[in-house]
């Protein structure tokens, strides 16, 4: 069974979009965004595209992932989903909200870590099944439908900025609360001599920024890279028109799906909400 | 994707300037990354070599350093494709 679906799934892949075959084809395409649902509330574009139904997608994915694998009926024998779901529950638990977040903080920043794990991971993965969501048409017995594709809402910046932000936003708001905003802010200046500081504190300053930067560009970058790199290969087939090439690019193409689905989508969700709770439980004890 | 904010002059030789430089960004980046990573690995083996019990709590470390150092291949990845596509 599985591997009738790991077959599908890579003729899927080997096979794509046949509007790709007609035209040029370039990658970046796949990242523009049209208007599904244009909703305009004044400056404010909340318009449903793709990355946003991909977003609603995986929430009511994590959710039903959450209900399903921590619901478990008493009594009987532990079974493999339970297994499944202590485990989810323990890599949350032991490595990444113990991992950062002291024992006073863990009772209220355990969900929001958790959360992020989740549906970060979530997002990641349903970046690499091929879904019916894209703005290819194709007609099947004189149906429109869409082409299925594969593209991951953290491929786009907005979505893992929102993501770092609110994260970033919490730091503070939790280091001022645990330690007061006098004792906090003082806490982020290091003990150095007085003509030193000049220097430190814009470097202080900046390094609480790039934070930012730094947490949502690498999960950002590195779904973009992998989607890209996949599309790439297949696409150089048609780029090069040559079909021969396939025997080279789609092994090729599939080896790097295989890698971005078994290490990196895992990898940057536990990356991600690792560092959140680190520094959020950095800024909740702070180290002087 | 991006919106080409600077117009320059798009002669064959500017197009051909920005493919080298893309590509030796992203080139030299891997390098120091691709020196990291080795070394991450190195050590996590040694480690488990000399104590093999210790092995579930250095993965999660290794990972951690895994991830930290592959993504600076990313940042000069992007820094790239924000010089290629806005200039």
């Amino acid at each position: 069974m599985r591997r009738l679906l790991v077959l599908a799934g890579t003729l899927l892949l080997a096979f794509p979009a046949g509007a790709m075959a007609k035209g040029e084809f370039n990658p970046a395409h796949e990242w523009e965004l049209k208007e599904w649902v244009p909703i305009h509330l004044g400056p404010l574009d909340l318009s449903i595209n793709k990355a946003v139904a991909y977003i609603l997608l995986s929430a009511l994915v994590a959710m039903l992932i959450g209900l399903g694998l921590m619901r478990v009926k008493r009594g009987s024998g532990p079974t493999r989903k339970q297994a499944l779901g202590e485990q989810v529950y323990e890599i949350a638990q032991m490595q990444i909200a113990e991992q950062g977040l002291p024992a006073k903080a863990i009772g209220r920043w355990f969900p929001y870590v958790a959360t992020l794990f989740v549906f970060i991971w979530t997002v990641n993965m349903l970046g690499f099944v091929p879904l019916p969501l894209s703005d290819e048409r194709f007609e099947l017995f004189g149906i429109e439908l869409p082409t299925l594709a594969i593209f991951a809402a953290t491929s786009t910046l907005s979505v893992t900025l929102t993501l770092a932000v609110m994260t970033v936003v919490f730091t503070h708001v939790e280091g001022v609360r645990f330690n007061g905003p006098l004792r906090y802010f003082k806490s982020l200046i290091p003990e150095a001599p007085k003509p030193a500081l000049v220097l430190i504190v814009p470097i202080e300053i900046l390094s609480q920024l790039v934070r930012i930067v730094s947490l949502s560009v690498r999960l950002y970058a590195n779904m973009l890279a992998g989607h890209m790199l996949i599309l790439v290969m297949i696409g150089l087939v048609f780029v090069l028109e040559s079909v021969a090439l396939a025997v080279v690019s789609v092994p090729v193409a599939i080896l790097f799906y295989l890698f971005e689905v078994v290490i990196v989508v895992s990898i940057q969700a536990f990356i991600f909400a690792t560092l959140s709770a680190i520094y959020i439980g950095s800024a909740i004890e702070p180290k002087h | 994707m991006f919106p080409s904010l600077l117009a320059a002059e798009h002669t064959a030789i500017v197009d051909a300037a920005k493919a080298i430089a893309f590509a030796l960004g992203v080139g030299l980046g891997s390098l120091g990354a691709g020196i990291g990573l080795g070394q991450i690995f190195g050590s996590m083996i040694q480690s488990v070599a000399r104590q093999p019990e210790l092995r579930g709590e250095l993965q999660g470390i290794m990972w951690l350093a895994f991830a930290l150092t592959e993504a600076l291949v990313f940042y000069g990845l992007l820094g790239g494709l924000l010089a290629f596509v806005l200039v």
